[in-house]
């Protein structure tokens, strides 16, 4: 119970640290993108997963498990991608960003749509097999 | 009698959730593996932070071994940060439903209970954000990142460590198998196969990320390096570069007239040519930059340690001068454990060949352990402090 307060009081005294820093750089400037990040999140975000979710939640159990592990790993791929693709401005040498993104994202998106499929075709050629008694 | 309309409460405006993932179990499970994340970060930023800038006691003291050690650093930096995204999309996905909870404030504990939640959401998203954002050098935000990343850090490590204390009945409840909660779960309770293939789905997330960036300092795995912003065999002699000459108005230095002029007890001026008549080493050590990519390469060089002797301060540590007129690092300090060390070189070649402009021509620092922004290139004087 001591310990449970103890590192309560230190996360207290770590966050009064964090803001006073922030206090000493731009805290207006920073307080609105802090707010702006969950504004983001439970604002767009996670509405968007929902409404994905929504159209999952029509499927069949069992292509359902496939098809959420897929969709979550295609989002999270883009998510990381995103700032490759869209980073504006002149770049500051030919080192920094030098791959083709928006390919390679495809090749990966694909690489995940195929995953899926043959998880899928596994399970039913798997399924099959068991109702036949084999 | 007038008739009232029958208004819903406002809680049944309020999403509702039925779905079985926002449950407390997974929210641990998810969660502890994303904490550890976080503090992983912060530990990891924070010795970035101290081996860029130490305060002056520690300064002659920090560890020129192992020779990869800021490599480890800050490519577990990255790498971990980028590996938290899916974890924390996971989580947030799982207690998405607590911010319609109603009524929205039960009272001050309740009120401030969902004050520290805002800050750790918010203070995660965005050190995850600006952290990815930074690696590609765009800064769309009013402020300065590195000050402000930090400041944040400590804020979001407060807030996780209040979090775990006002969780904690929770967490201990459901972080085992055998823990009293998850046992008196029903054996194969109807959200299983749905909660299984959420975890597999974000453990896959979690991997497809890792595999596809961390071969940007993880060389082995370069041919996947597919959606990081460095790749290890992009860059002139095989290295990528941050800083190029033409920014640091140092393409065209002319040698006939460059000097290397060493400052202290015994002050000497030495010519391209006589530096290149001092005895050699070659060594092999990585530039690691501060934005998380690294790689090795062959060094050929003067032993800095040589050029302070002759100056008749062997060991002592120095003042390096670049060529560049402008720039946050055209004056680097190196204290004694970088300056004495046997493996720290004014470099000449890499990978076998002359320096070229961008990579430090004629001459440049390579130090075991330390950031890539304290490998000054384009030196011309060393100064024994
Ligand atoms: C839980 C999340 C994170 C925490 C707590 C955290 C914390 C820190 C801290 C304390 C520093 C040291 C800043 C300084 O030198 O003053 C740092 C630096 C840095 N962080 Fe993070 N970080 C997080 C996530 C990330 C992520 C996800 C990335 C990138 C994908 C990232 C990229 C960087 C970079 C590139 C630096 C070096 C900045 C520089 O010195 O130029 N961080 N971080």
């Amino acid at each position: 119970m001591a310990g449970r307060y103890a590192v309560g009081a230190l996360g207290l005294a770590l966050m009064g640290l964090g803001a006073s820093l922030v206090w000493a750089q731009s805290p207006w400037d920073v307080a609105v993108w802090l707010v702006g990040a969950i504004v983001l999140h439970d604002g767009l975000i996670a509405p968007l997963v929902l409404l994905v979710g929504l159209g999952g939640a029509l499927t069949r159990p069992g292509v359902r498990g496939p098809l959420r592990a897929a969709l979550v790993t295609a989002g999270c791929l883009t998510a990381i991608a995103l700032p490759d693709i869209l980073r504006p401005g002149p770049k500051n040498n030919a080192t920094v960003l030098p791959l083709d993104y928006v390919r390679n994202w495809l090749v990966l998106l694909g690489v995940v749509g195929f995953g899926a499929v043959l998880v899928l075709a596994v399970r039913r050629v798997q399924a099959a097999r068991r109702r036949r008694g084999l | 009698m007038k008739s009232r309309l029958p208004l819903p409460p406002p809680s049944a405006l309020l999403p509702s959730f039925r779905g079985a993932l926002h449950d407390r179990r997974t929210a641990a499970a998810i969660g502890r593996l994303l904490g550890v994340a976080m503090l992983v970060c912060m530990v990891t930023g924070v010795l970035s932070h101290y081996l860029q800038h130490p305060p002056s006691w520690l300064a002659n003291d920090l560890p020129a071994r192992p020779t990869w050690g800021y490599r480890l650093n800050q490519g577990l930096h990255v790498g971990v940060g980028i590996a938290a995204i899916p974890l924390l999309f996971g989580k947030l996905w799982t207690v998405y439903p607590k911010l319609f909870v109603w009524p929205a404030l039960k009272g001050v504990r309740h009120a401030l209970e969902r004050l520290s939640v805002a800050v750790l959401v918010a203070g995660a998203v965005f050190e995850l954000l600006t952290g990815l954002l930074n690696t590609v050098q765009w800064y769309p935000w009013p402020f300065s990142f590195v000050p402000v990343h930090f400041a944040v850090g400590w804020l979001l490590t407060g807030a996780l460590l209040l979090h775990l204390a006002v969780k904690w009945p929770d967490i201990k409840a459901y972080w085992w198998q055998r823990s009293a909660a998850t046992r008196a779960l029903p054996q194969e309770p109807e959200n299983a196969p749905d909660r299984r293939s959420l975890l597999t789905g974000l453990a896959v997330a979690v991997g497809a990320v890792t595999v596809t960036t961390v071969g940007q300092s993880f060389t082995p795995l370069k041919d996947v390096d597919l959606l990081a912003p460095r790749h290890p065999d992009h860059g002139p002699l095989g290295l990528p570069v941050n800083r190029t000459a033409a920014a640091a108005g140092t393409t065209r230095v002319d040698t006939a007239a460059w000097r290397l002029t060493v400052a202290g007890p015994r002050p000497y001026e030495l010519t391209l040519d006589e530096l290149a008549a001092l005895p050699q080493y070659e060594v092999e050590l990585p530039i690691a930059c501060v934005e998380g990519w690294s790689k090795n390469a062959h060094w050929t060089g003067v032993r800095i340690k040589d050029l302070t002797e002759r100056a008749g301060a062997p060991g002592a540590a120095l003042r390096v001068v670049s060529l560049e007129q402008h720039g946050a690092y055209r004056v680097m300090d190196m204290g004694r454990t970088y300056a004495r060390d046997p493996l720290t070189l004014l470099a000449l070649r890499l990978n076998g060949q002359v320096l070229t402009p961008d990579h430090g021509y004629p001459a440049r620092i390579i130090a075991p352990n330390r950031p890539g922004v304290l490998q000054t290139k384009w030196v011309t004087r060393l100064e024994v402090r």
